[in-house]
């Protein structure tokens, strides 16, 4: 549990185009993990074009200059490997993992997939009403309109203030050449950092990855950094379902971006708060009232900022029971910080469960992108664990000041408005909202 | 078709030590020194086909009660001392079986055997635990069913495939049932399925073996065994007709939800259902995935969900339509596609793209202590031999274009189906 983490070895190189090439070896299974991350995600929406990031990148895999998307399907699936494409709010990914011997046909269909689209009309129009079908099934999933009404609330209009998949009147209005535009500009070698990991030669892959992207060039430059989120007003959201029987409760306050040397001391106090089985959330909601099945909290990190939320649910008549036993505890964490106890129960709970997070070719593809994408060294992985000792009950305490919800914050809550709207109002303003209007 | 001689073995089986205690605890011990890693799993034969009416739920709820103290570990410490040690842990319960797992560092072993041979000893059963638990189950019954659509529709369609056989009732069990379950129902159900002869455990990752072995039968050798459980009722009538239900609910969109019933996961037919289930419904250039969400738009996505199971389970197809699609033609569509199934076959390419999919798939399931350990206890709970774990791929390699379309004539009979469709209730 105390020993370092090892990477295994790592190649990194940069194309004359700007791409950035990693490669990692390691035995294990026999399947390759191809990850191919660009700059540049759902934060670049245009003004009344929310979710064209996550359009495009859904439309790219439909038809190259080469293949139909139908067959570009086909020739992956019969890898035995599945295209995942998608954006948060920072990035564009597009992945997959497959025996290791198909290895340059995952390279030539990922390559032609992001440099080579051609967005057929039929195709990109089909997306978008699929899109906008699939928003209404998102209506019926509580906790996904929790979490849409949390970001909103939390980042207001600043473009880390909406979901990736965008609202309903956005993408109907969105056009063909939208999307071929967002790709020319957003989808540029010198934007691209790809990574594969798995029982391979470095420079074998690396021969591979020239032929197929070195040509690869794309107009445009980098887009301006984003402006830092400014912090919320206090507000209680309420977004109205008259049927449910549980309340989806979120409650969120200003956090901090990815690169942020609080990042440690931030995970560290938020566990203590409201990770694993027996922190305090755990304890004062479920162990000792019942009033959930879960509670968790997180700092959820980005680019340009980030945001801490307590996640949690319980049955209608205890809504605001709940938010009042949650501000509680945060509040007594402030106060006091962490026992000696807690916090080495903590930090041990955190490094045994590190490695994990590593175990498999895909993750540790996931991790090796991250830290390109936000410009992190690899200690971020290897000295985690030392970090994570480092930590003090001083600074746990001070992490949980500065960013836990104490007198600015948001709560959001979904449910059936009549009933829980009242009760809420001794946490700030209320809002109440239909939830048709989340999407 | 591959060969199955030419596959390489993804599972070093013959790795595996076992032994079998003077109390039936069922051990089986594998290294694998990869990571410096350890996966310690604990399945006990007990799932919601051992439960009665009126007390549907206990196996679920008893299993949150284990995390509740024993003699030695009281209250709330079972994840403190194991956290402590920079381990975790958590537990599921299925139709089937309840299992427990751990995943840690191996210098923890120890602390691990002793916490769980703790509570398997001595449990500590109080109403105050039992009546906070009560309430916290009651919240994820809320949480995944009633205010779920997916979990509104599954449960009708367990009661439509079932009429006689206890896999009629969810896992997390009626809301009334869960407010019934006393005391005395969880003392007794402790003594009959959580005893040693009842159970066994898995140990896999960087650990000598011998050692380990001494190691486990020292901690749970003092464990009296426990009676015989009695066996479950297997009486389900053959189904003669198409059954259906309704779901009203204030929903956005329509779904369709249908279950036919399968084989026992112990037939061979249940590897060719899992390559049916990919031809059908894994990857974008699946039957279903093409037909009804790309061609004819009438779904936003459609899934299959085949679980092998002890007694005959469900073969399940999802579809969440788009708005205004009226359900009927969805339904058109997929008795068209499973039609053509059972009648023309699929092609040699399909059977061989359905393959690589699961091949993947199996690897992925097996690149890591957890996922290696699960596959063994679940493959001896369902299937009766651990050995299975190792041999997906071989069976699936067997399954060939014929088998698919006796499958599919055999089991998705038109007669055979159970249909579950939610229609959006318009809220005045």
């Amino acid at each position: 549990m105390n020993a370092p983490i090892a990477l295994p070895p790592i190649r990194r190189t940069a194309l004359p185009n700007g791409l950035q090439v990693i490669v990692a070896r390691r035995p294990g299974v026999p399947l390759a993990a191809v990850r191919l991350v660009l700059r540049g995600g759902s934060s670049l929406d245009p003004a009344r074009r929310s979710g064209l990031a996550h359009l495009v990148a859904l439309a790219a895999r439909r038809g190259t200059r080469r293949h139909t998307g139908t067959e570009i399907d086909l020739a992956v699936e019969s890898l035995g490997a599945e295209l995942g494409t998608g954006v948060d709010e920072d990035a564009t990914y597009a992945g997959l993992s497959a025996p290791v011997e198909a290895l340059p046909r995952c390279l030539d269909i990922l390559a032609e997939v992001a440099t080579a689209p051609t967005f057929p009309v039929s195709e990109v129009k089909r997306l978008q009403r699929r899109e906008v079908a699939a928003l209404a099934h998102d209506l019926d999933e509580p906790s996904l309109v929790a979490d849409r009404a949390m970001l909103s609330a939390t980042y207001g209009d600043h473009p880390y203030g909406h979901a990736p998949e965008g609202r309903v009147r956005d993408l109907s209005d969105t056009r063909r050449a939208d999307v071929a535009a967002f790709h020319a500009r957003q989808y540029r070698p010198a934007a691209g950092i790809l990574v594969v990991v798995g029982n391979v030669e470095a420079e074998e892959v690396l021969r591979m990855v020239r032929r197929r992207y070195g040509a690869w060039d794309g107009e445009g430059g980098a887009a301006p950094p984003l402006r830092a989120p400014a912090p919320p007003e206090t507000l209680v959201v309420v977004v109205d379902k008259p049927d449910v029987t549980q309340s989806q409760v979120r409650i969120a306050s200003p956090g901090f971006p990815r690169s942020s040397p609080d990042y440690v001391p931030g995970i560290v106090a938020s566990a203590v708060l409201g990770g694993g089985f027996t922190s305090r959330l755990m304890e004062a909601i479920r162990v000792n009232r019942g009033l959930s099945y879960g509670v968790r909290s997180r700092f959820a990190t980005s680019g340009a900022g980030g945001v801490f939320v307590v996640s949690t649910f319980t049955k209608v008549e205890t809504t605001s029971e709940i938010v009042q036993v949650a501000l509680d505890e945060t509040a007594r964490f402030c106060d006091g910080g962490p026992t000696a106890e807690e916090l080495e129960r903590t930090q041990s709970y955190l490094c045994g469960l590190f490695p994990l997070s590593l175990e498999t070719h895909d993750q540790l593809a996931e991790k090796l992108a991250d830290l390109a994408l936000y410009e992190l060294g690899d200690e971020e992985i290897t000295l985690f664990r030392d970090r994570v000792r480092a930590v003090t009950p001083e600074a746990c305490r001070e992490a949980g000041r500065r960013y836990f919800p104490l007198e600015r914050r948001v709560v959001v809550a979904v449910g059936p408005a009549k009933s829980i709207a009242p009760s809420l109002e001794r946490f700030g303003p209320v809002k109440v909202v239909p939830a048709r209007k989340m999407v | 078709m591959a060969n199955s001689r030419a596959l390489p073995r993804v599972l070093d089986l013959d790795q595996v030590r076992t032994q079998t205690l003077t109390n039936g605890l069922r051990i089986r011990v594998m290294p694998e020194r990869s990571a410096p890693t350890l996966s310690y799993y604990t399945f006990f034969q007990v799932g919601s086909r051992n439960e009665r009416l009126g007390t549907t739920g206990i196996s679920h709820l008893f299993e949150h009660m284990m995390f509740n103290g024993a003699a030695k570990y009281g209250p709330k410490e079972f994840d403190r001392v194991l956290e402590a040690r920079g381990g975790h842990s958590n537990a599921y319960t299925s139709n089937d079986v309840t299992a427990y797992y751990e995943d840690f560092a191996p210098e923890a072993l120890e602390t691990v055997l002793d916490l769980e041979s703790d509570r398997m000893r001595s449990l500590r059963l109080t109403s105050e635990s039992l009546e906070q638990e009560r309430e916290v189950v009651k919240e994820e019954r809320r949480l995944r069913t009633e205010n779920s659509i997916f979990g509104l529709m599954e449960e009708q369609l367990e009661a439509l495939v079932f009429l006689a056989h206890p896999y009629r009732w969810p896992v997390i069990g009626w809301m009334d049932d869960i407010e019934r379950i006393t005391r005395d129902d969880c003392e007794a159900f402790f003594r009959t399925y959580y005893a040693p002869n009842n159970a066994a455990v898995y140990v896999v990752g960087d650990v000598d073996p011998d050692e380990t072995m001494g190691l486990v039968a020292r901690y749970y050798g003092d464990i009296a065994p426990g009676p015989r459980p009695a066996s479950v009722a297997q009486g389900e009538p053959p189904q003669r007709g198409e059954r259906r239900a309704a779901v009203r609910y204030p929903a956005q969109a329509p779904a369709l939800l249908v279950g036919w019933r399968g084989p026992a996961g112990r037939s061979a037919d249940s590897a060719a259902l899992d390559v049916l289930q990919a031809c059908l419904a894994v990857g974008e250039s699946s039957r279903l995935r093409r037909r009804l969400v790309q061609e004819e738009e009438v779904a936003v996505s459609i899934s299959i969900g085949w679980g092998w199971r002890i007694d005959p389970g469900i073969f399940l197809a999802f579809a969440e339509l788009a708005p205004g699609t009226a359900p009927e033609r969805a339904e058109r569509l997929l008795w068209d596609e499973i039609d053509k199934v059972a009648t023309r076959g699929v092609s040699a390419g399909e059977v061989k793209r359905a393959q690589a999919l699961l091949r993947s798939s199996v690897l992925h399931e097996l690149a890591t202590h957890h996922g290696v350990a699960h596959a063994l206890g679940q493959a001896e709970a369902l299937i009766g031999d651990w050995r299975e774990a190792g041999r997906a791929l071989e069976h699936y390699a067997s399954v060939g274009v014929a088998d698919l379309k006796r499958v599919a004539r055999e089991y998705l009979d038109p007669a055979r189906r159970c249909v579950v469709v939610l229609e959006p209730e318009v809220r005045r």
